[in-house]
């Protein structure tokens, strides 16, 4: 009888759970599910955007998108760019972030600190498009970045291609986007750092190691939760990534090197108008998604071992 | 102990040098920025660049201090709707960060701490939208807006951004750690769910309150993609879409641009230093280990 | 405080969700024009749309203006969801996808004041209409006219120890040679060009380069892409010699020229641009516009050309959304005739050719400077290519030319590739 009861009330509790999803499941439904639906049905359609005929056409687009160069702009070309932007920009992300985070830990006046933030998270206050602005002006051959180059490299005169060629263009990008977003994950990781307790730091100062050895053995272990969430995050938003590769394609720059594939997807769906290879396209860069946060889930599970 | 001292000097000097260099790298660009919006284009694209805009540029009789400027607020076509643009922009981002702050908690807590039938369905369908880009989507969501006769309208440009699966994401990590002990204990007392929502777990969730309202109303604020679509009429364009004209191909110009981007960037900034304590504090409440 | 700002943004909220949406009642006619963006011509445009509206109290003509870069997508976008807008204006190469769609309506004669096709051909210059007519019908009438040929600044061929009357280029050799005098480096870095092309609108002014030669885009009978392998593979090696890789004489990276060439910086001494540019000088820099230190001179060829071929020229047509009912599509026409009829304004104003007959053999059109050599140019040029897949085509010839000029792509893999790519893309539709 009495657990009977119990049970209605927690059951009564569980339907205001789901009353409380719902507003949010409502927009979700008609902004995300929808559209996203919407999306994947066209997958598997010969869609264009103008006619209003369309047949069904199995897998088709995926075999296409595989097999075939979409018009000199293939698939395989945009995973490799996705790839090479993802990898080349989230593993020094990473180790510059938790180095900077670090070293910032070691000032000793929290002033200090509080500017260094500041100042490195300023970049990401500012709006993509005015950070695009900035850089192609500064990237132009008579830009800035040719002149320090040259300064640097005691070199006179020398034009780096840095929008042009083709692996300067990806080192661009990828200077543009680690410049926009290191301030935030030094920050992540300064926060992962302040939970530590200073108690283990004076334990290990007791033990006589060295710094050396106590951010090795000690720090770092710790900081593992942080590190796979932060990685794992910048992995996600590195294969999203799409204004910066399209404002630079916009300023002249070559397409090839940094079609990624949310650009690829934005060519073929938008300006070249074939909606169904579009579709089959961002069905490919969903699983790839999904794969990195299976990925994400199962470092974070391997992780949550770590105790203080 | 002692013994290190010497080490620890070099070390330091060594560390400080590190900081400095990583402190060029990040603020130099928007320094070339501000300095640039007070040039002409022959003087942004010096070889060598001087810093200091040089004096014969003032002197000259064409230009004053702040022609740049002029001419970024009056536009291409002497048509000022940059001040309309840029209210357009407010309008959207705090409306979408609000929503976004109150949608995502009380869904967040929804899926934190009930156990219904089918959370994890919806958490996980939830988590999916996160991974499909914006631009597989875009021509559907176009269909659903102006299916609503939403079209240049704040609704059309609010409403698909009302709430974000981050946004819910980080509501749910946060609310997973919040003692339930606290929302039994007014179950007790006879507060009605809602009640206890709003009087409980709301007040509770201030610091995670503040950097998903900063990132939304961030994001929002950067969106380019969505209004160059549904805002085509000139009042309804925002701030992003008329940073863009400058940079078309047919009135490059270089000075204009800065003074623009120096000029868009201006609110953000104030809002960044004023909440600064949020945005640095805040943006790591996400963090897995109290999740 | 913290009331104020909650009453704020109840109030924001409010506004946000009320404002615009006003309803419309059912015999009001609402014409959205969408057209590109054009600092000097949007005054005149709204005048006369002012003026329409006055004509007839029962049209609301709402105009939004895009970047011309985007707005093709934007107007796709729109039909795609089934809200395109009323009357729009594209370039040739976006015509044959809304037409062969049935997006677009046939022209309403008599809405429009002519009386049948015949009569609307018969009012342009010969060719004009070419592009927008299917099967008879005609689909769109040209906002402007444009050609291309090369702008020159004097001072800067003075400076260079030049004559500009006599050393101008003729030939794309000369091309070379002369840039060759006027650059002005910092070692590999262009402090001065010569000359810039017209990146990267490479079916107007590469295509044409191709044809002197002898080659084509495309077979007479659309079944073959990229005809004339010697053709195009010196042109491509042409390319590659002027980029930085050969001769270094200028890339698609710097500024473009035709907005630099207003500003008489001395940073360029040539460039690719329509008449339009005049009236661009003219607003940006009258200084310079009065100087008479700028001229134009032809689209040049090679020396060992076979046919005299100039630059393209194409135009902006507007269009009607064939989706609407009959008397929005008859009262779009009549807005669209009504907006044509200023053709001498246009020219004078903004320097815009509507190509009638009427005014391409009027005196405000023969006063206009340089006017002959472009309607010199007009008669050595042809259509700029409209059929199916233009505009993927002209991305494909970017990724050659630019293959070959800045990524070290051999002029001959980049042909091949081309080829495949072309060829792939016209076999779609056999």
């Amino acid at each position: 009888m009495k657990k009977n009861k119990v049970y209605s009330i927690e059951q009564q509790q569980a339907r205001w759970g789901f009353l409380f999803t719902v507003p949010c499941l409502i927009f979700f439904a008609v902004f995300s599910f929808y559209p996203i639906i919407y999306a994947f049905q066209t997958s598997f359609t010969d869609r264009q955007v103008l006619s209003r005929n369309y047949d069904y056409v199995g897998l088709e687009n995926y075999v296409y998108i595989f097999t075939k160069n979409n018009g000199g702009f293939p698939l395989s070309n945009s995973i490799r760019a996705t790839l090479i932007f993802t990898i080349g920009t989230f593993i020094p992300m990473i180790i510059m972030s938790l180095i900077i985070a670090t070293f910032l830990m070691q000032l000793r006046r929290d002033k200090y600190r509080g500017f260094f933030q500041l100042m490195y998270y300023m970049p990401a206050v500012l709006s993509s498009v005015v950070a695009a602005a900035i850089w192609m002006i500064i990237f132009d051959p008579r830009g800035l970045m040719n002149q320090v180059s040259n300064f640097i490299m005691r070199s006179s005169g020398v034009d780096y291609n840095w929008l042009v060629d083709p692996v300067m263009l990806q080192v661009s990008t990828i200077i543009i986007y680690f410049w926009k977003y290191i301030g935030y994950f030094v920050i992540l990781f300064i926060t992962g750092l302040a939970a530590i307790p200073s108690t283990i730091y004076e334990a290990a100062t007791v033990d006589g190691s060295s710094r050396w050895h106590t951010f090795w053995k000690i720090t770092l272990p710790l900081l593992k939760p942080t590190t796979a969430m932060v990685s794992i995050m910048a992995m996600l938003q590195c294969l999203k990534t799409f204004s910066t590769q399209f404002m630079l394609y916009q300023g002249g720059s070559p397409r090839a090197p940094i079609d990624v594939i949310t650009m690829n997807i934005y060519f073929t769906g938008i300006r070249n108008g074939r909606l169904g290879r579009a579709s089959a396209m961002s069905l490919v860069l969903f699983v790839i998604m999904l794969v990195f946060t299976y990925l994400q889930l199962v470092a974070n599970r391997s992780s949550e071992d770590v105790e203080y | 102990m002692n013994k290190f001292v010497g080490k620890v000097g070099i070390v330091e000097i060594l560390v400080w040098i590190f900081l400095i260099l990583v402190f060029l790298f990040t603020v130099t660009p928007i320094v070339f920025m501000v300095c640039a919006s007070f040039m002409d284009s022959r003087q942004i694209l010096a070889m060598p660049f001087h810093w200091i805009p040089s004096s014969d540029y003032f002197t000259s009789a064409d230009r004053t201090f702040f022609t740049n400027f002029v001419k970024a607020i009056m536009g291409n076509n002497e048509n000022a709707t940059f001040f309309r643009n840029m209210f357009n922009s407010f309008v959207v981002a705090i409306v979408d960060s609000v929503t976004t702050v109150l949608l995502a908690s009380l869904c967040g807590y929804g899926l934190a701490k009930f156990n219904f039938k089918g959370r994890n369905i919806v958490f996980m369908s939830i988590m999916a939208t996160m991974m499909i880009p914006f631009e597989a989507i875009m021509i559907p969501l176009y269909m659903v807006v102006s299916g609503m006769d939403l079209m240049n309208s704040y609704r059309g440009l609010i409403l698909p951004f009302m709430v974000s699966a981050f946004g819910v994401f980080q509501m749910r990590q946060y609310l997973l750690t919040f003692p339930s002990e606290y929302l039994d204990a007014a179950r007790v007392d006879g507060l009605s769910e809602p009640r206890i929502y709003s009087s409980i777990v709301l007040p509770n969730c201030k610091p995670v309150i503040a950097t998903l309202g900063i990132l939304s109303f961030r994001n929002q604020w950067d969106n380019l993609l969505w209004p160059l679509l549904v805002a085509q009429r000139e009042t309804m364009k925002t701030l992003p879409q008329y940073i863009t004209q400058f940079s078309e191909e047919k009135m490059t110009d270089e000075g204009a641009m800065m003074a623009c981007a120096f000029l868009a960037s201006i609110p953000m900034i104030i809002l960044f230093f004023a909440l600064s304590r949020y945005f640095l504090g805040g943006a790591a409440v996400y963090d897995s280990r109290k999740g | 405080m913290r009331k104020a700002l909650s009453v704020l943004l109840v109030l924001l909220m409010a506004f946000s969700v009320f404002a615009g949406g006003a309803g419309e009642s059912n015999d009001e006619i609402v014409i959205e024009f969408w057209t590109h963006e054009d600092a000097t011509r949007q005054a005149l445009e709204d005048q006369y749309i002012a003026e329409f509206e006055e004509m007839h109290p029962n049209v609301t003509i709402n105009a939004t203006r895009q970047a011309s870069s985007r707005l093709v997508e934007l107007v796709q976008t729109a039909f795609a969801a089934g809200e395109g807008p009323t009357v729009f204006n594209l370039t040739n190469d976006a015509v044959y996808s809304f037409v062969s769609t049935g997006n677009v309506a046939p022209m309403d004669y008599e809405a429009a004041g002519y009386a049948d096709a015949a009569a609307v051909e018969d009012a342009y210059i010969d060719g004009m209409l070419e592009a927008v007519t299917y099967d008879g019908e005609v689909y769109g009438l040209p906002l402007e006219l444009n050609n291309w040929c090369i702008f020159i600044n004097k001072q800067v061929f003075r400076d260079a120890g030049l004559d500009p009357e006599t050393d101008y280029p003729k030939t794309w050799e000369e091309m070379v040679e002369v840039s060759e005098k006027l650059v002005i480096r910092d070692g590999d870095i262009l402090v001065r060009r010569g000359y810039d092309f017209r990146y990267p609108y490479y079916l107007e002014t590469i295509v044409p380069m191709v044809e002197q030669l002898g080659g084509k885009l495309i077979s007479d009978d659309g079944t073959e892409a990229i005809i004339g392998e010697d053709a195009w593979i010196k042109v491509l090696t042409f390319m590659q010699q002027w980029g930085p890789n050969g001769l270094n004489l200028g890339s698609p990276t710097y500024t473009n020229a035709r907005s630099l060439f207003n500003r008489n910086n001395n940073d360029i001494a040539m460039c690719t641009t329509g008449l339009y540019q005049e009236a661009r000088i003219r607003s940006e820099n009258p200084e310079f516009y009065e100087s008479g230190d700028w001229m134009v001179v032809p689209y040049p060829v090679f020396e060992d050309a076979v046919a005299d071929v100039s630059a393209c020229h194409y135009g902006q047509y507007y269009m009607v959304n064939a989706n609407e009912d009959p008397e929005t599509i008859a009262m779009a026409w009549e807005f669209i005739a009504f907006m044509l009829s200023h053709g001498e304004d246009y020219l004078t104003k903004v320097n815009l050719i509507q190509p009638t007959k009427e005014l391409m053999n009027s005196d405000t059109y023969k006063n206009m400077p340089y006017s002959d050599v472009f309607t010199y140019d007009l008669g050595r040029a042809h259509v700029l290519y409209y059929g199916p897949h233009a505009n993927e085509i002209q991305s494909l010839l970017r990724t050659a030319i630019e293959g070959v000029m800045l990524q070290g792509v051999t002029p001959e893999d980049a042909y091949t590739q081309l080829k495949t790519s072309v060829q792939e893309l016209i076999d779609e539709d056999a």
